[in-house]
């Protein structure tokens, strides 16, 4: 849009600026245009221009406002993740702990009571056995001594006639007498 | 009318035949007072009773002697000797059983008394000791 306004020419070389080889009429016209352009500029582009950019500026602020939120909420979220981790790992480990303890502490009842059972029923079994020996025992000398009375009457059947019978009752009375 | 007891029909009875009144009939009223009274099944254990009463009272004793033989008439003679002084009653009256289970010996039975001298006996003394 800017026209070059220096030339050389023979009539600009007699007077001050012309001798510098500008020509005066052409720069007052470009200068005017210039600044009907600038003002134009500034008028209605420039404005919308440094709206447009300001918006821009705001908006990357913004973005890297909210970026940086995101990441202190992440590093609070993370944070956060890696205290609960360290917890529950701390509570799993008691858990873990008293489980192992109380795991031990029913496997030693448990021995203990197999141990008291077992001592029980082995008692148990020596004084059944021990009843068991005493009842046979006892049948057997009741067996016996029916065997012996019924071996007794039977040769008492035999020798006892009438007579020794009489005998027999007679020393009975003198015995009750 | 008040019902008499068993025992009291007892003494009754024992006091009349001591009054030397018949046993027969005496039988008599007693079978009718059992019957009356309705305790007709009752009339051996009033037996008994009597026979009770009649020893208790030094009477006389109605004796059971049971032996595997018969006993002989002098036996009988040293038992009823022997019930008379041990039961202490004036007059014995003998009954007889024969029972072989007692093998030998004899087992003497009155309404108050009882003596077992029998080989049965002394054999399930010897079971029971053992």
């Amino acid at each position: 849009m800017i026209l070059p306004v220096t030339h050389f020419s023979a009539d600009s070389s007699s007077s001050g600026i012309s001798s510098l080889g500008v020509n005066l009429k052409s720069f007052i016209f470009q200068l005017i245009t210039f600044l009907i352009v600038l003002l134009i500029l500034r008028r209605w582009v420039f404005p919308k221009l440094v709206a447009t950019l300001e918006a821009r500026r705001k908006t990357l602020e913004d973005s890297l406002l909210q970026a940086k939120q995101t990441e202190e909420a992440l590093q609070s979220a993370e944070k956060k993740v890696g205290q609960m981790l360290h917890e529950a790992r701390v509570q799993a480990d008691a858990i873990l702990a008293e489980a192992n303890s109380k795991v031990e502490e029913i496997i030693a009842k448990g021995e203990v009571s197999a141990s008291e059972r077992a001592a029980r029923i082995v008692a148990e079994a020596e004084e059944r056995l021990g009843l068991e020996r005493e009842r046979l025992h006892k049948e057997l000398r009741g067996e016996l001594a029916d065997l012996v009375a019924l071996a007794t009457e039977k040769v008492l059947r035999q020798k006892i006639n009438e007579r020794e019978d009489r005998k027999l009752i007679e020393q009975s009375l003198k015995e009750l007498a | 009318m008040a019902v008499l007891s068993r025992r009291q029909l007892a003494g009754y009875a024992a006091g009349q035949l001591l009054d030397g009144r018949s046993p027969r009939s005496l039988s008599k009223e007693l079978a009718a007072v059992l019957i009356n009274s309705r305790r007709a099944n009752q009339a051996e254990l009033l037996a008994d009773d009597i026979a009770y009463e009649l020893e208790s009272s030094g009477r006389a004793a109605n004796a059971t002697i049971t032996s595997a033989h018969a006993v002989g008439e002098q036996l009988r003679k040293q038992i009823s000797g022997f019930i008379k002084k041990s039961a202490g009653v004036d007059d014995v009256i003998i009954n007889e059983r024969i029972d072989e289970s007692v093998i030998g010996g004899v087992r003497i039975d009155t309404a108050a008394h009882s003596w077992d001298k029998t080989l049965s006996r002394k054999l399930t003394e010897v079971r029971e000791v053992v």
